[in-house]
C-alpha cells in the first residue's frame, strides 16, 4: 500500500471515529425533550413493558458486544498481513500457508444450540407472564368506557360514563383524550374507515382500530400531563399527521372537565360578530360538525345523540371504478366542536390551538389564559386542504373554503371562540 | 453428420454458441430457433443459465438504482421537521415504490442472479431444467419490474405509483380510499414477479434434485447451493400466497369482488394473515441465499473447511421450516387475541437458534484460520457483524407486549435495515466481488473495492443505526414528517447524512465495474485462471468466464469441496500440501463437441405478452385481450417449436453426432423431442469419452 493511501485510510478512520464521538457527545448534550418517547413511562402499562424489555435490551447488549468483540478479536489475530490493495494483483496463499483443517465439532454445536434456547426459553416465561397482564384490561374499578375512534385523520373519543357502550355516548370530543390521573381506563377501539392504531406511547402500547372490529385496551397515567400520540398504522395520504394527546387531570379537574363538557352550546347574543360566524357556521360548517345544543337533526342530517361509529359513514360505494360515493358525509363525522376552545390542538393535533399551549398554563384554563393561534385556525378554516394534505373531494379530510371573506372568516372565529 | 460439418467456434470465445447451417425445409407454421451468441440480440434469445443469470443481476441492479434514488427522496424529506421536499402524497408513493423495489426487483432477483449463474455450476450440470423456461423466468420478471417502475411516470410523477406501503393493507388498499390506478399497478406487478418467482423456483429444484453430477450427494453439496435450494422451496410455497392475496384484491377493485370491502362484511385481517404468511418466509427467502454465499467466502479466505457443514445445512433448513411458524408476529397489535400473540411471541423467539448457530459457525471458521481480508471478505464478515446487530434486535420485538410500543415505528425500520441491508444485500456485493472473475474473467479492483466497502459500511450505520434511538424516541414509521418539538430532528439528520455516504459507496462500485472492466478492455484480459481466489466449489473446476456448455466432461464427486481435495492432499505428517495445481485440476472448455439447448425466440414473447395483459387489466381490457392473444400464440410457438438447432434436413435427433454415437440416449426423444430434455438428462452423459484437458 502506497503512503499517501495509507494517510488517507487513517485520515478517513480518524474522521469516522471523531464524527462518532461528536454525535454521541451532542446527543448526551442535546436534551430535546421526546414527548413520544418509549423509554420514560408515566403510565403503569408503560412500566410493565419498560421493566420486561429493560433487562432484554441489556442481554442482547451483552450478545453484541461478545459476537462483535469475537469478530475483531478473530480479525486481529489471525489476518495474514499485507492483503494487497493493487489492482486485481493478490490472489493466492502460499501453498503450506494451511491452519488446521477443523470440519467442525458436534458437543459445541450441540452446546451453542442448546444454550441460546434455554435463554430464550427464560424469556418467554416472563414475556408470557407480563403478555397476559397486560392482555387483562378487565381489572378496572373505572366505570367510565371511552370509545376511540379512528378516522382519516383524527381521532374522536366518546364518553360513556357509565360504562354501557350500547347506548349513546354521554358526550363526544376529538383529538385530546382527557382521563383522570393513577386510575386503568378502558377504551374500546374502533376505526370508521381504514386501519388505524391509537398509541399513547408514555402511558401504553399500541392496539390497532380496525374497521368492523372492537378492540379492548386500557390506558393510566401515574401523574397529570399531557402526553403525546400518533397514529401508527398507515392510513393514507396525512397518516403522519394524525396526532392525538392524552390529558391527564386530578380527580377534581376531571371532574371538573367532564361537567363542563356536557353543558351545551349556547346562541351567540344578537348583532355580535359571533352571530354573525354562527350564520355562517350553521350554512357551511354544521353539516358536518356538531355543536351539541345548536345544529339541529335536521342540520345534522339525522341522529341527535349519537354520531355514527360505523363504516357505512361513506354512503355506498358507486362501484363504478370512478372512486365516488351515492352519499354525502354525514353530520357528526367530523369532529364535534361543542368545546374547541378547550382543547390545546386541533386538526388531528397537527396544530397548536393556542400559541403557548405548553405545559405552562393549566389545561383547564387554556380558553381563558391562552393566545389562540389564530393565524394557524384562521388558515385552516379558509383552506384546510392545503395546511394538511386531504381527499376533500372524497369526503375524507375537511374541504376548502375560499370563498369566505377575510370578514366571514373573523366572525366564524369569533363564534369559535364562543365554543369554550 | 460429422463435427466437421460445423462451423466451430474458438474456445476463447467462449460465450459463443457452436452455429451451424441454417435448415431449409421446416414445416409450415414452425418457426427455425434463432442462431448465434453474438450481439445483443442474442442476448434476448438466449437460454443459457449464465447469460440469464448475468441479466438477472444487471436487471436487479438497475432497479437498486431507482429504489436508492427513492430512499434518498425519503431521507431528504425525513431530514428536517416540517419536511416539504415532496409532498405527502408523494412521500407515500416514494416510501411505497422504495420497499416494493428493493423487495421484490433488487434483493430477490439479485438472488435469482446467484442462483441461475451458480446452481448448476455447484453441482456440476450443464444448464438447469428447463433452460427456456429458464429465460422465460427473467422476461417475466422484467415485464412485472418494468410495469411496476412505470407506474411513477404514467399519468404525472408518482400521479399513479402504489401508496399504500409494502404491506398494502385491505382496506386502504381498496377503491374508495385508493381511488388512483397505484395499487392496481401493486397487485398486477407483484401478480407478474410472481410468476417468474415461481416457475423459476419450479426450474432450480428440479435442477438441484435431478442434475447433480456423479456422486453429487445431497451431504456433498456447497452450502449456498442448500441454501439457494431451500429459498427455492420457500418461494414454491409462499408465492402461491400472496398471489391469491393480490388475485383478491384484484378483483376487489376491478370487479367489485368484496373480498376485503368491511361494509360487505369482510374481516380487513384476512389480508394481513395471507400477506404476512408470504411475508414472513420472504425475509428468509431474502437472507438465505446470502447466508450461503457468506458460508463460501468465509472458508475460502479463512482456508478452513466450513465449520459444522452439517449443521449450517440444518439449521438453514430449521429456519426454513420455523420461518412459516412466525408471521402473526407482525400482527401483535391487530387483535389477534392473547393466545395467538403468545403462540407467535415464542416461536419467533425460538427462530433466533438456528440463525445464531450460523453466526457462531462462521466465528468459528474462522477461529485458528488464515484470515485474508479481500473485498469478499469484507463483505462477508461484515453480514457476520450487522446481522447480528439486526437478529438481536428482532429478538427485542418477538417480546409482544414490548413490540406493542416497537412496532410500525423506526425501530423496526432499523431492525430490517440491519437484516435485508447488513444481512441481504452487503452478502449479495460480497458475492458480486467473488464471483465476478469467475463470470466475467477478470477481477474487480480490490483498492476500489474496499473503499466502497468501507464506505458503504460507515454510511450504513450512520443511516440506520441512529433509527433504533429514533423508534425507541417514539418516531413512527411511513409518517411524511413530523412535529419540531417531537425531538427526532438530530438523528434524522444524521441519518439522511449516512444515506448520501451510502450513495457514494455504492457509486464507487459502480465506478470500479466500470473502470475495472475498461481496463482489461484496452490490457487484454489478464489471466485470472480457473481459480483466482484458491477456492472450493465446482464452479471453480472450469475455465474463467464459464465456457457454455460449463464443463468439458462430467465430473465425478466423492466429497464435499470436491475440487479443493483435487488440488490439496495430505502428507505423513497430517499437513496439507499441494498435490495439483488449479490448472492442471480444471477444465480449460475445449471441449465444443457438447450439445447444448438452441436458443428461443418464445420466452421473451410469452414475457411481452404477460406486460400487454398487465397494462391491459389496469387501463383497457381489449389491451389485456391483444396482450392475451400474444400470450397463447408464444405459448403455442414454445410448443411447436423444433426441438433443436439446424441438423440437416429430416434429422431431427435431439443429439449432436460426437463421434460417440449411441442411438438415442434414454428417454431423450427422437424426432419431436422437445429440446428441454436434452439437458433435463444427467448432464454431460454424452461426453464420457472427451478426455480432461
Amino acid at each position: 500500500m502506497s503512503s499517501r493511501l495509507k494517510a488517507l485510510v487513517w485520515l478517513s478512520s480518524l474522521l469516522v471515529i471523531a464524527g462518532t464521538i461528536v454525535l454521541i457527545v451532542v446527543s448526551i448534550v442535546v436534551t430535546d425533550d421526546h414527548p413520544l418517547s418509549t423509554l420514560s413511562p408515566v403510565g403503569r402499562q408503560g412500566r410493565d413493558i419498560a421493566r420486561l424489555i429493560n433487562p432484554i435490551f441489556i442481554v442482547a447488549g451483552v450478545v453484541f458486544f461478545l459476537v462483535q468483540g469475537a469478530v475483531l478479536a478473530l480479525w486481529w489475530r489471525y489476518r495474514v498481513g499485507g492483503s494487497d490493495t493493487g489492482d486485481g494483483e493478490y490472489g493466492y496463499y502460499e501453498d503450506d500457508e494451511f491452519p488446521e483443517q477443523i470440519h467442525g465439532n458436534d458437543r459445541l454445536e450441540i452446546a451453542w444450540t442448546i444454550v441460546p434456547t434455554i435463554l430464550l426459553a427464560v424469556i418467554s416465561v416472563f414475556t408470557l407472564v407480563g403478555l397476559f397482564a397486560l392482555d387483562d384490561v378487565e381489572a378496572s374499578g373505572e366505570e367510565m368506557v371511552v370509545t376511540v375512534i379512528g378516522q382519516q385523520w383524527w381521532w374522536e373519543y366518546q364518553y360513556h360514563l357509565d360504562g354501557d357502550t350500547t347506548t349513546p355516548p354521554d358526550f363526544v370530543t376529538a383529538n385530546e383524550l382527557v382521563i383522570p390521573v393513577g386510575v386503568d381506563i378502558p377504551l374500546e377501539i374502533k376505526s370508521r374507515d381504514v386501519i388505524h392504531s391509537f398509541w399513547v406511547p408514555k402511558l401504553n402500547g399500541k392496539k390497532d382500530a380496525v374497521p368492523g372490529r372492537s378492540h379492548d385496551w386500557v390506558i393510566q397515567a401515574d401523574k397529570p400531563g399531557r402526553y403525546r400520540g400518533q397514529c401508527t398504522e398507515f392510513c393514507g395520504l396525512s397518516h403522519g399527521l394524525m396526532k392525538t394527546v392524552a390529558v391527564a387531570l386530578t380527580p377534581a379537574e376531571f371532574a371538573q372537565w367532564k361537567d363542563n363538557q356536557m353543558t351545551l352550546a349556547a346562541l351567540p347574543a344578537e348583532g355580535t360578530d359571533a352571530s354573525e360566524g354562527w350564520e355562517i357556521f350553521n350554512q357551511q360548517c354544521a353539516s358536518c360538525h356538531v355543536v351539541n345544543g345548536l345544529t339541529t337533526a335536521a342540520t345534522r342530517g339525522g341522529d341527535t345523540d349519537s354520531p355514527p361509529d360505523t363504516w357505512d359513514i361513506y354512503g355506498e360505494f358507486n362501484g363504478d371504478n370512478a372512486g365516488t360515493y351515492t352519499d354525502q358525509l354525514v353530520a357528526g363525522a367530523a369532529p364535534n366542536l361543542t368545546h374547541l376552545m378547550t382543547r390545546g390542538t386541533f386538526a388531528g393535533s397537527w396544530f397548536d390551538l393556542y400559541l403557548d399551549a405548553g405545559d405552562r398554563i393549566p389545561y383547564l384554563d387554556l380558553s381563558t389564559a391562552g393566545t389562540l393561534n389564530r393565524g394557524e385556525l384562521e388558515a385552516w378554516v379558509i383552506n384546510a386542504p392545503e395546511r394538511k394534505p386531504a381527499k376533500a373531494d372524497d369526503f375524507r379530510g375537511m374541504i376548502a373554503f375560499t370563498g369566505l371573506s377575510p370578514d366571514d372568516v373573523d366572525d366564524v372565529v369569533a363564534f369559535l371562540r364562543t365554543l369554550d | 453428420m460429422t463435427v466437421t460439418d460445423r462451423t466451430i467456434t474458438a474456445p476463447e470465445e467462449a460465450l459463443a454458441l457452436p452455429a451451424g447451417p441454417t435448415i431449409a425445409h421446416r414445416p409450415l407454421g414452425v418457426f427455425t430457433r434463432p442462431q448465434g451468441s453474438e450481439g445483443w440480440a442474442s442476448w434476448l434469445f438466449t437460454v443459457d443459465h449464465k447469460r440469464i443469470g448475468i441479466m438477472y443481476g444487471a436487471a436487479a441492479m438497475f432497479f437498486f438504482l431507482v429504489g436508492g434514488a427513492e430512499a434518498l427522496f425519503i431521507r431528504l424529506q425525513l431530514a428536517t421537521p416540517n419536511g416539504s421536499v415532496i409532498g405527502a402524497g408523494t412521500y407515500n408513493g416514494v416510501f411505497t415504490m422504495h420497499g416494493v423495489t428493493m423487495v421484490f426487483l433488487v434483493i430477490m432477483p439479485m438472488a435469482a442472479a446467484f442462483a441461475n449463474y451458480l446452481l448448476p455450476l455447484q453441482v456440476g450440470a450443464r444448464d438447469v431444467a428447463f433452460p427456456r423456461l429458464n429465460a422465460f423466468s427473467f422476461w417475466c420478471f422484467l415485464a412485472g419490474g418494468l410495469l411496476l417502475v412505470s407506474s411513477i411516470f404514467i399519468g404525472g410523477w408518482f400521479q399513479n405509483a402504489p401508496d399504500g406501503g409494502w404491506f398494502n393493507y385491505a382496506p386502504n388498499s381498496g377503491l374508495p380510499f385508493s381511488p388512483s390506478k397505484g395499487i392496481d399497478f401493486y397487485a398486477v406487478g407483484l401478480q407478474i414477479t410472481g410468476i417468474a418467482s415461481l416457475v423459476s423456483s419450479i426450474n432450480l429444484i428440479v435442477t438441484v434434485l435431478n442434475m447433480r453430477t456423479k456422486g453429487m450427494s445431497f451431504f456433498r453439496m456447497p452450502v449456498l447451493t442448500w441454501m439457494l435450494l431451500i429459498t427455492q422451496f420457500l418461494l414454491l410455497f409462499a408465492i402461491p400466497v400472496i398471489t391469491v392475496a393480490l388475485f383478491l384484491l384484484m378483483f376487489d377493485r376491478l370487479w367489485d369482488a368484496n373480498f376485503f370491502n368491511v361494509a360487505a362484511g369482510a374481516d380487513p385481517l384476512l389480508w394481513q394473515h395471507l400477506f404476512w404468511i408470504f411475508g414472513h418466509p420472504e425475509v428468509y427467502i431474502l437472507i438465505l441465499p446470502a447466508f450461503g454465499i457468506v458460508s463460501e467466502i468465509v472458508p475460502t479466505f479463512s482456508r478452513k473447511p466450513l465449520f459444522g457443514y452439517h449443521f449450517m445445512v440444518a439449521s438453514g433448513i430449521a429456519i426454513g421450516f420455523m420461518g412459516w411458524g412466525v408471521w402473526a408476529h407482525h400482527m401483535f397489535t391487530s387483535g389477534i387475541g392473547p393466545l395467538a400473540v403468545a403462540a407467535f411471541s415464542v416461536s419467533t423467539m425460538f427462530i433466533a437458534v438456528p440463525t445464531g448457530v450460523k453466526i457462531l459457525n462462521w466465528l468459528a471458521t474462522m477461529y485458528r484460520g488464515r484470515l485474508r481480508f479481500t473485498t469478499p471478505m469484507l463483505y462477508a464478515v461484515g453480514v457476520v457483524s450487522m446481522f447480528t446487530i439486526g437478529g438481536l434486535s428482532g429478538v427485542t420485538h418477538a417480546i409482544a407486549p414490548s413490540d406493542t410500543q416497537q412496532t410500525d415505528t423506526y425501530y423496526i425500520v432499523a431492525h430490517f435495515h440491519y437484516v435485508i441491508f447488513g444481512g441481504a444485500l452487503l452478502g449479495l456485493f460480497g458475492g458480486f466481488y467473488y464471483w465476478w472473475p469467475k463470470a466475467f474473467g477478470y477481477k474487480l479492483s480490490e483498492a476500489w473495492g474496499k473503499a466502497s466497502f468501507w464506505v458503504m459500511l460507515v454510511g450504513f450505520n450512520f443511516t440506520f443505526g441512529p433509527m433504533h434511538i429514533l423508534g425507541l424516541q417514539g418516531m413512527s414509521r411511513r409518517i411524511s414528517t413530523y412535529r419540531a418539538d417531537e425531538g427526532f430532528a438530530l438523528w434524522n439528520m444524521v441519518a439522511t447524512i449516512g444515506s448520501f455516504v451510502i450513495a457514494i459507496g455504492v457509486a464507487m462500485f459502480l465506478w470500479n465495474v466500470y473502470a475495472s472492466t475498461r481496463k482489461w478492455q484496452r490490457a487484454g484480459r489478464p489471466d485470472v485462471g480457473p481459480d483466482p481466489w484458491d477456492a472450493r466449489g465446482l464452479e471453480w473446476m472450469t475455465a474463467s468466464p464459464v465456457p457454455e456448455h460449463n464443463f468439458d466432461s462430467e465430473i465425478e464427486v466423492e466429497r464435499l469441496d470436491e475440487f479443493w481435495h483435487r488440488k490439496y492432499g495430505v502428507d505423513e505428517n497430517h499437513r496439507v500440501v499441494r498435490t495439483a495445481t488449479a490448472e492442471e485440476v480444471a477444465h480449460d472448455g475445449s471441449n465444443t463437441r457438447v450439445h447444448l439447448p438452441s436458443p428461443s425466440y418464445w420466452p421473451i414473447v410469452l414475457g411481452g405478452g404477460i406486460l400487454l395483459v398487465g397494462y391491459g387489466l389496469i387501463y383497457n381490457m381489449w389491451l389485456a385481450a391483444a396482450g392475451l392473444v400474444l400470450l397463447v400464440g408464444a405459448i403455442y410457438g414454445w410448443i411447436l417449436e423444433p426441438a433443436d438447432d439446424p441438423d440437416d434436413a429430416g434429422h431431427h435427433d435431439d443429439h449432436h453426432d460426437d463421434g460417440d454415437d449411441h442411438g438415442d440416449p434414454a428417454g431423450n426423444g427422437g424426432p419431436g423431442g422437445n429440446g428441454e430434455s436434452a439437458s433435463a438428462e444427467k448432464p454431460a452423459k454424452t461426453e464420457e469419452a472427451v478426455p480432461v484437458g
